[in-house]
């Protein structure tokens, strides 16, 4: 089509980022607000005040220091988890699998812990969170395989080792690595020097917290900054054009997809090393799901995880609290979260947001 | 005789663009109007509103005299209008009949009926005299006998005007011959046929009238046989096109690329390239001719990398490249210029730093150790940019933004920019993109000739073909044929060799 | 630990239990062919099925008859459905994701609702839970062998099959499913003859959750009376790899049904036998990589031998 008008006349560029910037902010506040009233209508339905019962979150996640750190403690395996799905969806890989690499992951810093002795803490942990890393990435193996040589879509690969890793360590920890003192069904208990230190007294906050932004800010710098992170996205915005351009295809593949296993494995490690100082069944309750939602959340963005994972810790951590001051069960977040991403999937607002700033502005 | 169809002062505008400014045209029945542009001369659109596809702004749209409304194909079918696509909307699992009857099956019940199914377009065809065998299944059909069904499709529903979106694009011209003959029967049977088409020497030969557009504007409707492709083309453009080049020949001796015994398998499996044999020549733009479709697709993605080969030797200077990566193939100084640009060409998404580096980004001094250098990436695109005057707002923008042409410049400033190449490969380059981006690609691929790259051209454009090439080959059916050096007589061997006729086979 | 042997384990009954296990993913991967077909690959198969599952309780609670259960679950699923294609198909959100988060979605508020609705957590178990009983088809009954693998199935197990028949039908004789076939194809060849491509998304999305929630209903209906948190273990999910297996055609799709069927029955099976029950309940699981990876090498054969005699006759021509 010959384009017959002017170029529109040039807006100066702060004006730009304070709408672009503005759009974003305004659309989640939107959206938080939707999903929010949704969850107090649920409770109020339910015969309990609203009120009360988003008091009683808040209060549990950031009620005082102690608390608020252990909401950080929350969401660091929740930033681990949204930056291995942001790696994979950066690069149109649909890695559904988060959860079992997860799993994986935490069962190999465990095996890592508990059988190694002898060890002094600044070479224990280490090993533990690389055993995490390198279980995660392993467990990506058969996926990448089927995908690059069969073509198998790797959305239902994923699926299946979700299911296959968490009934696999569920094995493990019966039978051959059982453990008769533990209560509930649970490896052998981590050594003390392969345990993380914690940061604040009386809090479960450790240095993973540390670990988990530390990878959020490497993150970023890969994607944006580094020759690898720039192939894997143009891959992901274009796997023929990257291909016809001479970008290695396969490799790219293969990297974000083990990259991502790695980083959600360390998460689980760190939620062992960390948290639980075992492998226990159930000690997810859908974190890998999570760091997906998480990923979308932030729009793909590393940086942009870390809110996000926040938000979503305080939800985990007041949930609790929640119910245990007024009844209103933890269900009731998950619906939260779940119209939250409904809204997300759709970005209804941008556009109608975008335009009205812009008119503001100009 | 009697009005079959009209358009009266018909305005529709886009974002930015106005497709139809005013278009005022009449066509009489059983006639055969030809309608002819430059790309974005608004004919599509105003086809499209014809058939219901698009509503328009303000006008109006007289059928047979009465003045209608047309709110979706479904009108338009009903009133007679059926329209043939450039690009086949047939379903590739159907067979041709099914494909046909699309919309309006016989049923018996809540079943469709197969036998009356059948019956019923072997009927229509034979009435029409067509050629077609419609049990096949549409995806195995050739070219031809794709367009067949179509205009049955059309036929079926009872048109009795025909709207058919270039036609012949992807016909040779033996197909070409046998198409016109189809449309002079249909126009004895009473159907009256509009058809789009920017080859002139086909619409001088099958149209009664043709009626030139140029910015959404119709510039007037002259009777072909008062006209000529002279006046046609400057009514279209408003100015002379370019002219051809200066011919070289060749030395054997330079040459800097060589395909020995190259043979390739499309994505059906069957053999696409068919042990061609191929040597350009230093300075030398190599044009390569053939309908799309005879497997050149294949053999430029097997020369680039990106699809495995059978068998086959490919050296570039001397230097074996068929087993290396595209990397490797592209690092040996290749360029390419794919046909599909927004499939392999650009990301769409991507800003435009992020297109025009990506052929090297990652040697120095773009890359150092393992990150990007920001500052040489981001002067770079900027230089790449101005010197390829790509229009655009700045370098971070998102490259679909951009137009056609713009789009193409990038492409060309990505390939041509930053290294010199020692082969260009070039695919339907110009296909899609306005006068002025065409010159200017035009002109990049012969600078680079005369600065001693080998050129190769391919291009379903026969013109395109002829002003630009020193040698032409042609792609027919996987196999290559020499048409020799450019003189007088090129085209007539061209065409010869495009629809299959004798010829010497593999270039030397 | 019983005999590991042959014929102890391979009894009629596993075969039998192969229908009964099939059947739910049979339902779902129908109600995906339809959507698929149509273009849209619907990830949220999972989250239909423990929806219709739940509902289908509390139906059966509530009017104290299994069809009353198998109405409330037809109702949500559809509601369920509706919003993922309101989603998708008016305001343009992905599909993938959209699905993603209806699933996480479903989870969530099965779960609340069953201690709202139902007064119970984790799991649900009452005598007023009215499910299907097993039918006898008269005549069959009494034929050795094929009466115990054919009779005395719950009703819904006939319905599954014969809805293969009946997709197939649909799909490839009616001028809907060509319609609906055409959209999912080239969606601009059906536009430009006047059909809808959103109107028949939309049914191909509503027929999913329409048979989706009889995929739920038997879960909870009919061999188990009951409802548990995150019962439907991924089915969906194996649906999805059925519908990728078959490509979206009804009866290549119901052959992986029935080996995703017995790899659960014959999981089931094992335990009996000791085996370790975490180990045989990878096995559907297992089984769909297995299925995808041989399915994926027989294509290619298939294709090797393709070209291989195309080749000759080629040379032959020469």
């Amino acid at each position: 089509m010959l384009n017959k008008s002017q170029k529109p006349t040039e807006i100066p560029i702060y004006k730009k980022i304070i709408v672009g910037a503005g759009t974003q902010i305004a659309n989640y506040i939107i959206i938080l607000f939707i999903s929010i009233s949704i969850g107090a209508l649920v409770i109020f339905l339910s015969g309990m005040d609203p009120l009360t019962a988003y008091l009683a979150l808040i209060k549990g996640a950031f009620g005082n220091w102690i608390k608020t750190a252990d909401t950080l403690d929350r969401s660091t395996v929740m930033i681990l988890a949204g930056i291995a799905g942001t790696l994979a969806f950066r690069t149109n890989v649909i890695n559904l699998g988060l959860e079992g690499q997860l799993y994986i992951g935490a069962f190999a810093a465990a095996l890592v812990g508990f059988s190694v002795t002898g060890l002094s803490k600044a070479v224990h942990i280490p090993l533990c969170l690389l055993a995490g890393m390198l279980g995660g990435a392993m467990w990506t193996l058969p996926v990448i395989y089927m995908k690059l040589r069969w073509n198998i879509t790797e959305l239902v690969t994923t699926l299946m080792m979700n299911y296959i890793a968490i009934r696999f360590t569920e094995y493990l920890i019966a039978f051959p690595f059982k453990d008769p003192t533990a209560r509930l069904a649970g490896s052998p208990v981590l050594e003390a020097s392969a345990r993380l230190p914690k940061l604040i007294q009386g809090s479960t906050l450790n240095i993973g917290f540390i670990i988990a932004i530390a990878t959020a800010i490497f993150s970023f710098w890969f994607l944006f900054k580094s020759k690898t992170g720039y192939e894997m996205r143009m891959v992901g915005l274009n796997k023929d054009f990257a291909a016809a351009s001479g970008i290695p295809v396969n490799r790219s593949y293969t990297l974000a997809m083990m990259m991502s296993g790695a980083i959600v494995g360390l998460g689980g490690a760190i939620m062992i090393t960390g948290f639980f100082g075992r492998f226990l069944g159930s000690f997810s309750s859908g974190y890998g799901w999570d760091g997906m939602m998480i990923a979308l959340l932030a729009q793909n963005h590393p940086l942009g995880v870390i809110p996000a994972s926040l938000f979503y810790g305080a939800l985990a951590n007041g949930a609790l609290a929640m119910q245990s001051a007024t009844g209103v069960p933890q269900t009731v977040v998950v619906m939260v979260k779940g119209t939250v991403m409904f809204f997300v999937t759709v970005m209804v607002f941008v556009r109608f947001i975008r335009r009205r700033l812009t008119k503001w502005v100009t | 005789m009697a009005e079959a169809i009209a358009a009266d002062n018909i305005t529709k505008t886009f974002p930015n663009v106005t497709a139809n400014d005013c278009v005022t045209v009449s066509v009489e029945e059983g006639t055969i109007r030809a309608v002819v542009g430059e790309n974005g001369a608004g004919k599509t659109t105003l086809m499209k509103i014809l058939y219901g596809l698009y509503q328009p702004d303000s006008g109006t749209i007289r059928i047979k005299g009465e003045e209608i409304k047309l709110s979706n194909p479904r009108d338009a079918i009903s009133r007679g209008i059926g329209m043939v696509h450039q690009h086949f909307m047939l379903v590739p699992s159907f067979t041709l009949a099914q494909n046909i009857v699309l919309g309006v099956e016989p049923k018996k019940r809540i079943f469709i009926d197969e036998n009356q199914l059948n019956e019923s377009v072997q009927q229509i065809s034979e009435k029409y005299g067509f050629d077609i065998d419609t049990q096949k299944l549409a995806v195995d059909a050739s070219v031809g006998e794709q367009q067949r069904a179509e205009i049955l499709k059309a036929l079926y529903r009872g048109a009795d005007i025909l709207i058919l979106d270039e036609p012949t694009a992807v016909l040779t011209d033996m197909e070409t011959k046998e198409l016109f003959v189809m449309l002079r029967n249909l126009m004895k049977s009473g159907i009256t046929i509009l058809f789009i088409s920017h080859k002139l020497r086909e619409v001088l030969e099958i149209s009664d009238e043709t009626t030139v557009m140029r910015n959404g504007k119709v510039v007037g409707t002259v009777k072909t046989s008062e006209t000529d492709s002279h006046k046609l083309a400057e009514m279209m453009v408003g100015r002379d096109t370019i002219g051809g080049r200066i011919r070289t020949s060749c030395d054997v001796k330079d040459a800097v690329l060589t395909i020995e015994n190259l043979s390739v398998l499309d994505s059906r499996d069957l053999q696409a390239v068919k042990n061609v044999s191929l040597k350009l020549c230093k300075g030398e733009i190599l044009g390569v001719a053939g309908v799309d479709g005879n497997g050149q697709e294949e053999f430029v993605e097997a020369i680039m990398g990106l699809r495995p080969k059978i068998k086959g030797k490919i050296t570039i200077d001397g230097k074996e490249i068929q087993d290396l990566s595209t990397r490797g193939i592209r690092e040996s100084g290749v360029a390419f210029i794919p046909s599909d640009r927004y499939r392999s060409g650009i990301a769409m998404d991507a800003l435009i730093w992020e297109n025009i580096i990506a052929g090297d980004y990652y040697s120095e001094p773009f890359s150092n150790g393992l990150s990007l250098v920001m500052k040489e990436v981001l002067d770079t695109s900027e230089k790449l940019v101005k010197k390829f005057q790509v229009s655009t707002p700045g370098l971070k923008v998102k490259t679909g933004n951009l137009s056609g042409g713009n789009i193409q410049r990038v492409i060309a400033g990505r390939e041509l920019g930053l290294k010199e190449a020692k082969v260009v490969i070039a695919s339907q380059p110009t296909r899609g993109i306005d006068i002025a981006g065409t010159e200017a690609i035009r002109q990049m691929l012969l600078e680079y000739a005369n600065r001693g790259a080998g050129v190769l051209i391919l291009s379903a454009d026969l013109d395109e073909v002829l002003a630009l090439s020193d040698r032409i080959v042609v792609f027919y059916e996987g196999e290559i044929s020499d048409a020799g050096y450019w003189d007088e007589d090129i085209r007539s061997r061209v065409g010869q060799l495009m629809t299959g006729g004798e010829g010497e086979n593999n270039a030397k | 630990m019983g005999n590991l042997d042959f014929g102890s384990i391979f009894t009629l009954t596993l075969f039998a239990a192969t229908f009964r296990m099939a059947t739910p993913i049979l339902f779902a991967t129908m109600g995906g062919i339809f959507s698929s077909q149509s273009g849209i690959f619907n990830v949220g198969l999972e989250s239909l099925l423990i929806i219709g599952a739940f509902f289908a309780v509390v139906g059966s609670v509530k009017t104290g008859d299994p069809m009353g259960g198998l109405l409330f679950a037809v109702v949500a699923c559809l509601i369920a459905t509706l919003i993922f294609a309101l989603l998708h198909l008016e305001l343009k959100a992905n599909a993938i994701i959209v699905g993603l988060a209806m699933n996480i979605f479903a989870a969530g508020m099965t779960n609340y609702l069953l201690v709202e609705m139902l007064d119970a957590t984790g799991v649900y178990q009452s005598d007023l839970i009215i499910g299907f009983k097993e039918v006898q088809i008269p005549f069959i009954k009494d034929i050795p062998f094929l009466g115990d693998l054919v009779s005395g199935h719950f009703p819904l197990v006939y319905v599954a099959f014969l809805s293969v028949w009946a997709v197939y039908l649909i799909l490839y004789k009616t001028p809907f499913g060509f319609h609906l076939r055409a959209v999912g194809e080239k969606p601009q060849a059906a536009e430009s003859i006047g059909i809808n491509p959103k109107k028949m998304k939309y049914f191909g999305l509503l027929v999913s959750g329409l048979m989706s929630a009889f995929g739920g209903t038997f879960l909870s209906l009919s061999y188990l009376n009951l409802f548990a948190e995150g019962m439907t273990a991924g089915r969906g999910w194996l649906a999805l790899a059925a519908i990728n297996f078959g490509g979206s055609k009804p009866v290549r799709s119901l052959i992986a049904c029935l080996i995703f069927g017995f790899a659960d029955a014959l999981a089931v099976r094992l335990q009996q036998f000791g085996l370790p029950s975490q180990i045989v309940l990878m096995l559907p699981y297992v089984s769909t990589l297995i299925v995808l990876l041989f399915s994926a090498m027989s294509d290619e054969r298939k294709k090797k031998m393709a070209a291989s005699k195309h080749k000759r006759l080629n040379t032959a021509k020469a």
